[in-house]
C-alpha cells in the first residue's frame, strides 16, 4: 500500500479512537466509531485475494449492525431523557446499548464474527483489531458501566470466557486461537466492569500488553498454524523460550503478570458476594489455558525432527527489536508491581 | 537302689532322646558328609528310640509325668515364652510310637531311595521333619507348637515336591502348603485370642485360666487348624495328592505322624473343647462327613498309594470323631494304633511297586502273593487291623470309638456315616488285596521282583509285631481319663463287626462279578462320583483362584479404577470438553446471515429478559 494512503488510514484511525474518547456527546461518540470501521476496511483488504476481503466485509456488516444499535439506542435516550450525556445515562435502553457494544467488541453470544474476520486478515491487521479496536467501545462501556444491570455484564462476562475456552480448543489456526483468547479475555474485562472498572482497566492493560507481545511473536515467527510452530526453535531460540513463558501469561498463571488480573478480579468478586462466579470463571480460565500450553508445547516444549542443516537458521535479522522485548519484559515480570499498576488507573 | 534314680534317668533318658535326633543336623553342617549316612541316620535314630523306651516304660509302670523348662526365650512382660518340654502320657507315648515307625521306614528308605544321587539330602529331610514333629508333640506352649507346625507343614512341602521335576509333584507340594496354610489361620486366631485374654501361652496356665470361660473362638480356631493339617473335609485334597511325594515320604508324614498333627493339637488342646457344644458338634459332624466321604472316594480308585491315602484320611475322621464324643484319648490310641499298620500298608506297597518297576495301578497286578509271600502277608495283616480284626492293633481303638459312638446320645446321622464308613473299610481293603495280591497276574513278564532284601522285609516284619501286639499293650497299660460305657446291648456292642463282615461279604461278591459282563453299559454315575474325588478339587481349586479375581477385576479395576478414578476424572472430562467444544465451534460455519441472525436474535432476547425480570 502506498505509504500516503497508510498514513492517512492510521491516522484515521487514530482520529476514530481519540474522538471517541474525549466525546461527551452519544453521536459524536458513535461517528469515532464509525470513523475507526471505515479506517481499517481498506487495512483489511490491503491483499487483494478474497479471504480478506470475504474476512473485511463480514467485519463490515456486523460493525455497522452494531453502529446502527447503538445510534438508535442513543437516540432513544435523547428521547427519553433529554439529554445526549454519555454519563448520565439512565434510561432502559442501556441493556440495547450494551449489546451493541458488545457486539463490536466480540463479546458471546455475539461473537462469531471474531474468528473468521481474525483468520481472513495479516496478523498485524488482526493486531490492531484486537488492540486498538477495543479501546473505544469499552470507554463507552466503562462510561456507562454504573447504569447497567450487573447481572447482564455478569453473564456476558461468563459466556464469553466460557464460549472463548471451549472454543479455542478445536483450532488449529493460529489467528482463530488469538480470536478466541480475546473473547475470554474480554469476558474477563466485562465481569468486573459494573463493581470496579479500575481493575477492569487494569486487566485491559495488561490483556494489551500481552496480547501485543503475542501477535508480534507470531508476526516474526510467520507461522499460520499449530504444526508449524513446531519449526521454530531453531529460527529463534530465545523467542522460542520467552513466548512460552507469555503463552503461559496469557493464561494467567503465576509468578507472570497475566495473573494479576485474574486475581484482582477474583478477590474483588468475592468480595461482592458472588464466590460461584468467580470460581466459574477460573474454572473456565483453565480451558483457554490448555490451548496456550498445546501452543507452548509445540512452540518450544518439543523439538521436530528435522534435518541437521535446519538446525542451524541463523538469518533471522529482527530489525526493530525494542518493541517486542519491551512489551515481553512486562509481560513476563510486572506481577511484582501490582500495588503501582493498579494505582495507575 | 534304682527307683530314688528314677526321676533322674527319666529326664536324661528324655533328654538324650532329643538330643540323639538332633546331633545328625548339627553335624552336617559342620563336617564333610559321612562315608553312609542314611545309615547314621537310621541308626540315631534307633538310638533315639531305645532311649526313649525307658521312660516310656517307667511312665507306663508308675505314672510319672513331667514338664521341663529349659530356658527362657522371650520376656516381654506379662508374657513369659520358654523352651519348655512336656512329657506326659500324650507325648511320651507318641514320642516312643513315631521313633520306632520312623526308624522302620528309615531302614526301608535306605532300600528305596538307593539309586536317588540326593539320598543324604532326603533323609536330612526326614530328620529334620522328625525334629519338628518332635517339637510340636512336646511343646509346652502354644509357641514351640507353632513352631513345630510351621516345621512339619514346610518339610511335608519339601518332601512332597521331592522330585520336582515333574509338574504333578510341584503342584501337589503347592496344594499341601495352601490347605495347610488355611488351616494356619484357624491356629493364629487360636493363638492370638489366647495371647490376648490369657496374657499366656503355657498350657498349663491356659487350663486353668479357661475354665468357665467361653472358649468358641480359640476351639473354633483350633478346629479350623486340625482342619487344614489332618486333612478333614473342605481341606481334604491336598492329602491323596501327596502322594506324589516318594514311598518313604508317604509312609511318615501322610499316615502316621504329620496329618495327625492336627488331631493332636485337638487332643492336647481338650480342655478347650470339653464343655463347648457347638464346637464339640462340628467336630463330630466334620469327622463322620470326613470319613465317609474319603472312604467312599477311596472305593473306585486306581492306584494303590491313594487308595491308602485315602484309607488314612478316612481313619483321621474317625479321630475326629473320638474328638467330637469328648474322648480324646479314644482318638490317642487310634493314633498311636494307626500309626503301625499304616505305615506298614505304605511300606508294602513302596516294596510292590519297587518290584514291578515302579507301577502304581492296581489293574496292572495280580497274583503278587505267590511271587511277594512276605510282602503281601503283612498287607493282609495291615488291612485286617484297618477294618478293626478283632484283637488285632486296630480293633481295640476303633472298636472302643464306634462302641462309644453307638451309646452316645448324640447325632445319630454322624453314626450312621461312620458305620457306613467302616463298611467301606473293609470294602476297599479287599479291593485291594484282590487286586493287588489274589488271582491272576496281570504285570508285565519281566519285572525286577525282588523282596529278598533285609532293608525291606526287617522294617515290615517289625511293624507287623507293632500291628498285633501294639493295641493290646497300650490298652492294658493305659489307665481311661473318662469312664466308658460298659453295658450295652448285644447289636451295639457288635455293630462294628457285623458292618466290616457285611462289607467284606459284599465286596466278595462284587469282585466275583469282574469277569462277567451283567449290563452292556454299566451306569457309571457313582462310580464317576467316586472317582473324581466327588469333584472338589476340580470345581473349588478353579473356583478358589477365579472368584478373587473376578471379584478384583469387577471392583478394583473396572469400578474403582476405570470408573470413578477415571471417567469421573480425567477422562470423563476429556470427553466432555471435546463434545462441547465440537459444538461450539460447528455454529461458525462462516454464513454471515447465520450469525446476525444469531446476534439480533440474542439481542432481542436479552432485551426482552431484561425488561421484564
Amino acid at each position: 500500500m502506498s505509504p500516503y494512503i497508510l498514513f492517512v488510514m492510521l491516522t484515521s484511525l487514530g482520529l476514530g479512537t481519540t474522538l471517541t474518547f474525549t466525546s461527551s456527546h452519544w453521536l459524536l461518540a458513535w461517528m469515532g466509531l464509525e470513523i475507526n470501521t471505515l479506517a481499517i476496511i481498506p487495512l483489511m483488504t490491503n491483499k487483494h485475494h478474497p479471504r480478506a476481503v470475504e474476512a473485511a466485509t463480514k467485519y463490515f456488516l456486523t460493525q455497522a449492525a452494531a453502529a446502527a444499535i447503538l445510534l438508535f439506542a442513543s437516540i432513544y435516550n435523547a428521547w427519553y431523557s433529554g439529554q445526549w450525556f454519555i454519563q448520565d445515562m439512565s434510561s432502559p435502553v442501556s441493556t440495547l446499548m450494551t449489546l451493541a457494544i458488545a457486539i463490536k467488541l466480540g463479546i458471546a453470544p455475539m461473537h462469531f464474527w471474531l474468528p473468521e474476520v481474525m483468520q481472513g486478515i495479516s496478523i498485524n491487521t488482526g493486531l490492531i483489531l484486537v488492540t486498538w479496536q477495543k479501546l473505544a467501545p469499552l470507554a463507552l462501556l466503562m462510561q456507562i458501566s454504573h447504569n447497567i444491570k450487573p447481572e447482564l455484564l455478569i453473564i456476558l462476562g461468563l459466556m464469553s470466557t466460557i464460549i472463548g475456552g471451549w472454543g479455542g480448543l478445536n483450532q488449529t489456526q493460529i489467528r482463530k486461537i488469538m480470536a478466541y483468547s480475546s473473547i475470554a479475555h474480554l469476558g474477563w474485562i466485562i465481569s468486573i466492569l459494573h463493581f470496579m472498572p479500575a481493575l477492569a482497566m487494569v486487566n485491559l492493560f495488561i490483556y494489551l500488553i500481552m496480547t501485543i507481545t503475542m501477535f508480534m511473536t507470531f508476526n516474526l515467527l510467520n507461522s499460520p498454524t499449530i504444526n508449524t510452530l513446531a519449526v521454530n526453535w531453531s529460527k529463534s531460540p530465545i523467542l522460542a523460550a520467552t513466548s512460552a513463558l507469555a503463552l503461559l501469561s496469557l493464561g494467567g498463571l503465576p509468578p507472570l503478570s497475566g495473573f494479576m488480573p485474574k486475581w484482582l478480579i477474583i478477590q474483588e468478586l468475592t468480595n461482592q458476594e458472588l464466590a460461584p462466579t468467580a470460581t466459574l470463571l477460573a474454572l473456565s480460565a483453565l480451558l483457554s489455558l490448555f490451548f496456550y500450553l498445546r501452543l507452548s508445547y509445540s512452540l518450544s516444549l518439543t523439538i521436530m525432527p528435522n534435518t541437521h542443516p535446519q538446525t542451524l537458521n541463523w538469518n533471522m535479522k529482527i530489525t526493530t527489536p525494542l518493541p517486542l522485548s519491551l512489551m515481553m519484559m512486562m509481560t513476563l515480570t510486572m506481577l511484582p508491581i501490582t500495588p503501582t499498576i493498579i494505582s495507575l488507573f | 537302689m534304682f527307683i530314688d534314680q528314677l526321676p533322674q534317668m527319666f529326664l536324661t533318658c528324655l533328654s538324650l532322646t532329643m538330643v540323639l535326633l538332633i546331633l545328625p543336623i548339627i553335624l552336617s553342617m559342620v563336617t564333610k558328609p559321612l562315608n553312609n549316612w542314611p545309615l547314621y541316620v537310621k541308626n540315631s535314630v534307633k538310638m533315639s528310640f531305645f532311649t526313649s523306651l525307658i521312660p516310656s516304660i517307667i511312665y507306663l509302670n508308675t505314672n510319672m509325668q513331667s514338664c521341663v523348662i529349659y530356658y527362657r526365650w522371650m520376656l516381654v512382660s506379662p508374657i513369659e515364652i520358654n523352651i519348655s518340654l512336656q512329657f506326659d502320657q500324650y507325648s511320651m507315648i507318641f514320642m516312643s510310637i513315631a521313633l520306632y515307625v520312623t526308624w522302620s521306614i528309615l531302614e526301608f528308605a535306605m532300600y528305596y531311595m538307593h539309586t536317588d544321587i540326593l539320598i543324604n539330602r532326603f533323609f536330612k529331610y526326614l530328620l529334620t521333619f522328625l525334629i519338628s514333629m518332635m517339637i510340636l508333640v512336646t511343646a509346652n506352649n502354644m509357641f514351640q507348637l507353632f513352631i513345630g507346625w510351621e516345621g512339619v507343614g514346610i518339610m511335608s512341602f519339601l518332601l512332597i515336591g521331592w522330585w520336582y521335576g515333574r509338574t504333578d509333584a510341584n503342584m501337589a507340594a503347592m496344594q499341601a502348603v495352601i490347605y495347610n496354610r488355611v488351616g494356619d489361620i484357624g491356629l493364629m486366631l487360636a493363638m492370638a485370642w489366647l495371647l490376648i485374654n490369657m496374657n499366656s501361652w503355657d498350657i498349663q496356665q491356659l487350663f486353668i485360666m479357661t475354665k468357665n470361660m467361653d472358649t468358641t473362638i480359640p476351639a473354633m480356631g483350633l478346629l479350623l487348624a486340625a482342619m487344614g493339617k489332618s486333612a478333614q473335609f473342605g481341606l481334604h485334597p491336598w492329602l491323596p495328592a501327596a502322594m506324589e511325594g516318594p514311598t518313604p515320604v508317604s509312609a511318615l508324614l501322610h499316615s502316621s505322624t504329620m496329618v495327625v498333627a492336627g488331631i493332636f493339637l485337638l487332643i492336647r488342646l481338650h480342655p478347650f473343647l470339653e464343655n463347648n457344644n457347638k464346637v464339640l458338634t462340628a467336630a463330630l459332624c466334620l469327622g463322620a462327613i470326613t470319613t465317609f466321604f474319603t472312604a467312599a472316594c477311596a472305593l473306585t480308585q486306581n492306584d494303590i498309594k491313594k487308595i491308602v491315602a485315602f484309607s488314612t484320611s478316612s481313619q483321621l475322621g474317625l479321630m475326629m470323631v473320638a474328638i467330637g464324643l469328648n474322648q480324646p484319648q479314644l482318638a490317642f490310641m487310634h493314633i498311636c494304633t494307626h500309626a503301625f499298620f499304616k505305615a506298614m500298608m505304605f511300606l508294602c506297597s513302596g516294596s510292590i511297586i519297587h518290584s514291578l518297576n515302579d507301577e502304581q495301578d492296581i489293574r496292572k497286578m495280580g497274583g503278587i502273593h505267590k511271587i511277594m509271600p512276605m510282602t503281601s502277608t503283612c498287607l493282609m495283616i495291615g488291612s485286617l487291623a484297618l477294618m478293626g480284626t478283632p484283637f488285632l492293633a486296630g480293633f481295640f481303638s476303633k472298636d472302643a470309638i464306634i462302641e462309644a459312638l453307638n451309646t452316645s446320645h448324640l447325632n445319630a446321622w454322624a453314626l450312621m456315616l461312620t458305620l457306613i464308613a467302616t463298611s467301606f473299610t473293609a470294602v476297599y481293603s479287599l479291593r485291594i488285596i484282590y487286586f493287588v495280591s489274589m488271582s491272576t497276574t496281570r504285570m508285565l513278564p519281566l519285572s525286577p521282583v525282588n523282596e529278598n532284601n533285609p532293608l525291606i522285609i526287617n522294617p515290615i516284619k517289625r511293624l507287623a509285631w507293632g500291628s498285633i501286639i501294639a493295641g493290646f499293650i497300650l490298652y492294658n497299660f493305659i489307665l481311661p481319663n473318662k469312664t466308658q460305657m460298659m453295658t450295652m446291648p448285644m447289636s451295639l456292642k457288635l455293630t462294628a463287626l457285623i458292618v466290616s463282615l457285611l462289607g467284606l461279604i459284599i465286596a466278595f461278591e462284587l469282585a466275583l462279578l469282574t469277569n462277567k459282563q451283567i449290563k452292556i453299559h454299566p451306569t457309571k454315575i457313582l462310580h464317576n462320583f467316586s472317582n473324581m474325588l466327588g469333584f472338589y478339587p476340580h470345581t473349588m481349586h478353579r473356583l478358589m483362584s477365579k472368584l478373587p479375581l473376578m471379584f478384583g477385576q469387577i471392583n478394583a479395576t473396572q469400578t474403582t479404577d476405570q470408573s470413578w478414578t477415571e471417567m469421573m476424572g480425567p477422562k470423563g472430562i476429556a470427553n466432555l470438553q471435546l463434545t462441547l467444544a465440537q459444538k461450539i465451534t460447528h455454529m461458525q460455519k462462516g454464513l454471515i446471515k447465520t450469525y446476525l441472525s444469531i446476534t439480533m436474535l440474542s439481542l432481542l432476547v436479552i432485551t426482552a429478559m431484561i425488561i421484564y425480570f
